[in-house]
């Protein structure tokens, strides 16, 4: 059975990450001081909130990945029926592959690629 | 299949010579050739001259009524950019990308005009949407676009979530995405609970695309904010799309599943609603541009007799209405896009200093209006004789001939602010161009007015 | 009890708890980490229906895609305590009202769905969801809505450029 094996490995997986901070926190001595939590060795304390403002260009970014993302999915079961399927199934995601090609390099030539 | 394929092959083109082509004017020619190019191919469709032969396994059927349309919608779209095109290229740097989006949404517009299954309405609802929340948002600079943009898309999105919800209830409960409910094993053992609940989903989400009441809110807001000249794209080729869609669906499955449901009730209080709110509320607008926003969701109360009696009649009639509709509301956005001031006072004594301009928007307002010699007036005719033909809910149609009446007020009060209104009725430079196009627009109001059957010939032949 | 119902029950749980925390999450920061387990835990639910595909979109394009973008506009908004708007009382009563009937509905059909009654999921069986049969059907019979979508990613990615790119 495929899926017992599965629930063994998943229950390994969380014994052996949780087991680590569970052994540390029994056996190691903690200290109260304050500065233990403040980021070591980064010279001027945090004064403010770390979570800062981003920019909004980052975000054309990560809007692109995703629909690229999302074309890679569709290259999954492609690749695993491609052989049964044939000729077709090539013409098919040329196809898809052109058209979102023609995205990437229209992106490209508008500059929305370059770093601000 | 032409009109689909090519359309998304034009975006692409738009797209391209956007990088290439820095003058705003070739591109608008540019868009306009296309334009032509699709409605001839889609008008060759119609007879029968197929370019590429596409298996499409059922999931869409070119019928005469949804290629008929696909021309009606690309031909609204042509004149929209004929007569609007210059205001297209003012609104924002990326003209090319404009006119890609607005082929994009021609995409799916010809997509949920001949569906056949539920996959492909919503593939089409959502290539005929994303565009529209970034035409929405294309004034970047402007708050207020970007306001209507995002409520638009976060009220458009959670609608589009419902629709989906709906369709996985009905593919649960009948196991197939057809709208088609003949050869189904789920009639014989009587209709499914399930597949209710996913058609009154799908009726939710269907009222909130053409803005019936009480899913109407976002209409106000998104038709103000918008740039003036995608709000009218918005407001009649698409607005007349999303009816289609509607109609189709509930033409295939309306019937079946009334014994369970009286959907008939349902869509007259959609309809009374939508008409009360839309027509009451344009009443005491004093910007022209709500005042047309409201008067859409008026007028979606009439679109909503095609679903409501769901005849013969009723699908000449919503043809016949969206082409109607569509033609004056894109010559009412066209004039008020040209002028300074977009209130009814802005409107004063305009017969003074444009008469061109005055008549041909007077003659659109009267056909909004339904007033008879106008295309309007058949339109609404058509409807309420598809409500007469069914032989229910025959109060509506008084109902709906006194909300007409309420139409009447505001639109005149338009016309009384040209006419009779002293003022400077201060426009931008008016191209003769320009005229010339609303004139030609005019006449083929009032040729429809006068002859209905030449576009509802197209429907048999 | 089996495993899988086990295992069921268990991923039933931990989905709506956590669905549960994303809401009451002061910090929307956390929220988002507590809606990566709502995704886990249904991809766990599509592992046992046996649709291996639909678990591994989820975590690829929800877990991981889509969070970045919603980390990203929290980050973009600059969320934080001071500048969290209070909401209306009567505003949420009738979000709780709509919502709550809206629940009622979904309940009583299911309820009386005649048909459904019996039937539950069919939990480690049927092959419907393997990746080979699923690329068969979308490389055959789902064809045209496969290559639409490819225009769907297009306008999304000029939609992007334009609304996104700085004049």
């Amino acid at each position: 059975m495929g899926s017992v094996s599965l629930i063994i490995l998943t229950i390994a997986a969380i014994v052996f990450s949780a087991g680590g901070i569970l052994v540390s926190k029994i056996f190691v001595k903690g200290s109260k001081n304050p500065r233990k939590g403040q980021p070591y060795e980064c010279g001027i304390p945090t004064e403010t909130s770390p979570w800062k403002q981003f920019h909004v260009g980052y975000y054309l970014f990560a809007l692109l990945f995703l629909i690229f993302d999302v074309e890679i999915i569709f290259l999954y079961p492609w690749a695993v029926v491609v052989k049964k399927v044939g000729m077709m199934a090539l013409v098919e995601i040329s196809i898809f592959l052109f058209i979102l090609f023609m995205g990437f390099l229209y992106a490209h030539k508008e500059g929305a690629l370059k770093w601000m | 299949m032409n009109a689909i394929i090519l359309s998304a092959i034009l975006g692409v083109i738009m797209m391209f010579s956007g990088i290439w082509v820095n003058n705003k004017a070739t591109l608008r020619w540019i868009a306009l050739a296309g334009l032509l190019v699709l409605l001839i191919s889609n008008i060759a469709e119609m007879y029968g001259y197929r370019i590429w032969n596409v298996n499409v396994h059922n999931m869409l059927y070119f019928d005469r009524f949804g290629l008929l349309f696909n021309s009606v919608a690309i031909g609204s779209t042509f004149i929209f950019v004929a007569l609007s095109g210059s205001d297209i290229n003012r609104v924002g740097k990326y003209a090319a990308e404009y006119y890609t989006l607005i082929f994009f949404v021609l995409t799916g517009i010809t997509i949920i005009s001949v569906y056949t299954s539920l996959l492909m309405l919503f593939l089409g609802i959502e290539i005929m949407s994303i565009p529209l929340y970034i035409l929405t948002g294309s004034d970047k600079r402007n708050l207020k676009s970007n306001e209507a943009s995002l409520k638009y898309f976060l009220m458009g999105a959670f609608s589009t979530g419902l629709m989906l919800m709906g369709i996985t209830l009905i593919y649960g409960a009948t196991g197939s995405f057809s709208i088609e409910v003949l050869n189904n094993p789920a009639i014989a053992q009587g209709v499914s609970f399930l597949e209710i609940t996913g058609m009154l989903f799908l009726l939710v989400s269907m009222a909130f695309k053409v803005s019936a009441a009480p899913f109407h809110f976002w209409t106000p807001d998104v038709y103000d904010g918008a740039p003036g000249v995608f709000t009218s794209f918005m407001a009649t080729v698409v607005k007349a799309a999303a009816f289609i869609a509607f109609v189709k669906l509930f033409d295939a499955r309306m019937s079946y599943s009334s014994a369970v449901v009286d959907w008939k009730m349902l869509l007259c209080i959609l309809i009374i609603a939508t008409l009360l709110i839309g027509n009451i509320t344009a009443v005491f607008q004093q910007s022209v541009k709500r005042m047309l926003a409201y008067s859409s969701i008026a007028q979606a109360g009439f679109m909503l007799f095609a679903v409501f009696s769901m005849n013969e009649m009723a699908k000449e009639g919503i043809i016949f209405y969206a082409v109607s509709y569509s033609l004056a509301t894109i010559g009412v956005f066209a004039v008020l896009l040209k002028m300074k001031d977009f209130t009814f006072e802005g409107y004063n004594g305009l017969a003074k200093s444009q008469p061109v301009l005055a008549f041909a928007n007077t003659v659109f307002l009267l056909s909004l209006a339904g007033i008879p010699l106008t295309a309007g007036f058949f339109a609404k005719y058509f409807m309420l004789a598809s409500v007469i033909q069914t032989g229910h809910y025959l109060w509506m149609v008084i109902v709906a001939v006194l909300f007409a009446a309420v139409s009447v007020y505001y639109y005149f009060r338009v016309i009384q602010a040209m006419y009779f209104k002293t003022g400077e009725g201060e426009t931008e430079n008016i191209h003769p161009g320009f005229k010339t196009g609303l004139i030609i627009l005019t006449v083929i109001i009032i040729l429809l007015g006068v002859a209905p059957n030449l576009i509802i010939n197209f429907l048999y032949f | 009890m089996s495993i899988t119902v086990v295992l069921f029950w268990f991923l039933t749980a931990l989905a709506l708890l956590s669905a549960i925390m994303v809401l009451l999450s002061k910090n929307p920061v956390h929220s988002v980490l507590w809606l990566i387990v709502v995704f886990f835990a249904i991809s766990g639910h599509y592992i046992l229906l046996n649709a291996q595909f639909l678990a591994i979109v989820n975590l690829i394009v929800y877990a991981g895609a889509i969070m970045v973008l919603f980390l990203f506009v929290i980050m973009l908004m600059n969320l934080n305590a001071e500048t969290e708007p209070q909401k209306n009382t009567w505003l949420k009563l009738a979000g709780a009202i709509s919502g709550g009937s809206l629940l009622l509905i979904l309940v009583s059909v299911i309820r009386s769905a005649t048909d459904m009654t019996g039937r539950t999921a069919q939990v480690g069986e049927g092959n419907i969801g393997l990746i080979s049969n699923l690329g068969k059907a979308l490389f055959s019979e789902y064809v045209v809505p496969f290559e639409i979508s490819s225009v769907l990613f297009l306008s999304a990615m000029v939609g992007a450029v334009v609304i996104g790119k700085k004049d």
